[in-house]
């Protein structure tokens, strides 16, 4: 694998405080995601996906451990340089959209630009074009309450991935969604992933997303129980 | 190598859309929580503009029938009350002179020379002590309110010579009527105790039996030479068109006046009691106002945490994004002080709206008393008729923001604080 990572992880542990014992969400993850992976992770409800997609985003910190994303360190971040790496570097996709309600379906898009500071026009003409990628052409100014789960999925995918992040991560983004729609959602995922290189973990349940990944990682009661390298992250061959 | 640069993260043009939209958004909320700051605000311009004028109207009542607005008097005799510490003839047209400068034009309503005396008011019948005033009654009538109080007669003229101006309280007690003769004495200025003959006027009706039955007008000239004063008078009273330009008025005068021999008070200095009811009353109506606008504080807070509450998702998202705590923070805030701002101009709008409606004819409370009040020597109007003042407002304004803004500090503390990773699961 000669592709910069994206993440490194060392001997990550999550541990919930609980009665009647501490719940051990993550137990010594060591991980290595190169740029341009099409990772998936997989694993029973309980296993740790969410817990470890919120470590790898720096929603939530590791207990003890290394966690590196795009060359930082985020245990060694404060909570305001945490959260400019992630609108810098990190892209989400969630099970339940979460756009904000109050903003429009191009608005939505191009948040994380408004907030990096992107100019007006730059900010239109990235979110268009991937508007008219991803069929979303029309629904610009439509309020998330008058898009369908799909097209809600597919505006916050323009969301994760508009402002050309280190990596995107995805938790169960097809769970709410009917089978076209998760069709037609991977696949514009895995377009993305190869002409833009963007790096996506993905934590589901869906065998569709796992059949399609490149990678399969399998976590059971917070460990790596197995590791399967399928094919090359996008743009390998390439340089 | 070039410096690395973060983002500039949550700008404030972003911030007003974001707080604009949520308030529109939670339109029934924000409706409600509107309408709680502007009825407070509404309700607290209008208290405060009927207090003010409330106190307008009795600080005029009190300083027309006591030494005015500002007073010139002769040295120590605010504490004496002594004729050895006249205004002498002298000093007296040298303060005259002063008002008459263009500095005071403007601001000057009327002044009147007066020369009171306690002393003892006698018919054949009893004796009533009295406060003895002698006026100029050309200039007393732009003055003292007793003249509008005529209940039978007349009052004084420039050309009266032995009449009085006598309330019915003291007619009842004295057994007097119209033309009736009866008999003052007092103290004169060398100490003596000197009797003067002086028949009824006029008879006027405060409805305070306390004034009805004290105050005595007589002609200036007719005290001055009874009293043994020499031309001097035991004050001069300055009537202002707003008390609030008394202190500079003094200061003033004082620069053109002798520095001995003569004193420049203002009517919180020569009427201390009336000053105090003013302050007394100012406080308990901003306790009042105070409990009002705790109770609005609270259905702020109340509305803002709610909100915060339903919300944490939507503040989870923004702080997945890249929001800050302290811009997560910000965006409350800054929906608070435009709850606040857009309340804040409604509540003057519909105060400003009541108060023209009180305006001409005022807030009559007369079915509230008895009989007339009486505050310190001040006869209380119960028609309140509010005062306008443009900084009251721009208070009223900024006190109310600063309570939409105390309001929001928790629920944005509370937004800041986010466990990003629990409230995303929390909607789940």
């Amino acid at each position: 694998m000669n592709q910069p990572l994206s993440v490194r992880t060392v001997d990550i542990w999550k541990t919930f405080e609980a009665e009647p014992e501490p719940v051990h969400a993550l137990q010594g993850i060591s991980l290595e995601v190169a740029q341009g992976e099409f990772t998936a992770i997989a694993g029973p409800s309980g296993c740790g996906k969410t817990t470890l997609l919120n470590v790898l985003g720096g929603l939530t910190r590791a207990t003890s451990g290394e966690v590196w994303v795009a060359g930082s360190d985020l245990e060694a971040l404060s909570e305001r340089r945490l959260a400019r790496l992630r609108l810098e570097h990190i892209g989400f996709v969630f099970q339940a959209y979460n756009l904000l309600p109050v903003l429009t379906a191009l608005e939505n898009a191009e948040f994380t630009l408004l907030l990096k500071g992107v100019d007006r026009q730059e900010r239109r003409q990235r979110v268009l074009a991937l508007f008219a990628k991803l069929g979303l052409e029309d629904l610009e100014d439509r309020r998330p309450g008058r898009l369908s789960g799909g097209q809600q999925q597919r505006v916050a995918v323009v969301r994760a991935v508009v402002g050309a992040p280190a990596i995107v991560l995805a938790d169960e983004p097809t769970a709410n969604l009917d089978s076209h729609a998760s069709d037609d959602l991977l696949r514009m995922m895995e377009e993305l992933n190869h002409e833009l290189g963007t790096t996506f973990i993905f934590a589901t349940h869906d065998p569709r997303v796992m059949e399609r990944s490149h990678r399969l990682i399998r976590l059971v009661d917070g460990q790596i129980e197995s590791d399967d390298v399928r094919a090359p992250p996008a743009g390998a061959g390439s340089g | 190598m070039p410096e690395r640069t973060d983002p500039p993260g949550l700008s404030n043009g972003v911030l007003l859309r974001l707080a604009f939209r949520n308030v529109r958004k939670s339109a029934r909320r924000s409706i409600l929580t509107a309408s709680a700051m502007t009825l407070g605000l509404a309700l607290l311009i209008l208290s405060r503009t009927l207090a003010d004028g409330a106190h307008e109207s009795w600080i005029d009542q009190g300083v027309r029938l006591g030494a005015g607005h500002v007073a010139v008097q002769g040295e120590g005799y605010q504490t004496s009350k002594s004729l050895d510490d006249l205004l002498s003839a002298a000093d007296l047209d040298g303060a005259v002179e002063a008002l008459g400068s263009p500095q005071f034009e403007s601001r000057v309503s009327a002044y009147a020379p007066r020369l009171t005396a306690p002393g003892l008011a006698s018919s054949t019948g009893s004796s009533v002590p009295v406060l003895l005033t002698g006026v100029d009654p050309a200039v007393e009538v732009e003055f003292s309110p007793l003249d509008d109080l005529l209940a039978e007669g007349r009052y004084l003229e420039p050309d009266d010579r032995l009449a009085a101006y006598v309330g019915e309280g003291l007619v009842r007690r004295l057994g007097l009527r119209i033309g009736s003769r009866f008999v003052v004495t007092a103290a004169d200025a060398d100490g003596q105790i000197q009797g003067q003959l002086l028949r009824v006027r006029g008879v006027f009706r405060t409805g305070v039996p306390d004034l009805d039955q004290s105050l005595v007008h007589l002609p200036l000239s007719t005290a001055q030479d009874w009293l043994g004063t020499r031309g001097g008078v035991t004050s001069l009273a300055i009537l202002m068109w707003s008390s609030r330009t008394a202190a500079a008025a003094r200061r003033e005068l004082r620069d053109l006046l002798p520095s001995r021999g003569v004193e420049v008070l203002t009517w919180t200095e020569t009427a201390p009691e009336l000053e105090a009811a003013v302050k007394i009353d100012d406080l308990g109506d901003w306790v009042f106002h105070g409990i009002t606008l705790a109770i609005v504080a609270l259905a702020i807070l109340n509305a803002v945490l709610m909100s915060v509450l339903h919300r944490r998702r939507e503040f989870g998202v923004l702080r997945a994004l890249g929001l800050t705590a302290n811009e997560t923070g910000r965006v409350v805030i800054a929906e608070g002080v435009m709850l606040s701002v857009i309340s804040g101009l409604l509540g003057i709008a519909l105060g400003l709206g009541v108060v023209f409606g009180f305006w001409s004819d005022g807030l009559d409370m007369s079915f509230l008393m008895d009989q007339e009040l009486e505050i310190s020597g001040s006869l209380i109007d119960p028609v309140m008729v509010p005062a306008f003042r443009i900084a009251q407002i721009g208070w009223s304004l900024l006190f109310i923001l600063f309570i939409g803004i105390s309001a929001s500090l928790y629920p944005a503390r509370q937004a800041a604080r986010i466990d990003v990773a629990e409230a995303m699961k929390f909607e789940r």
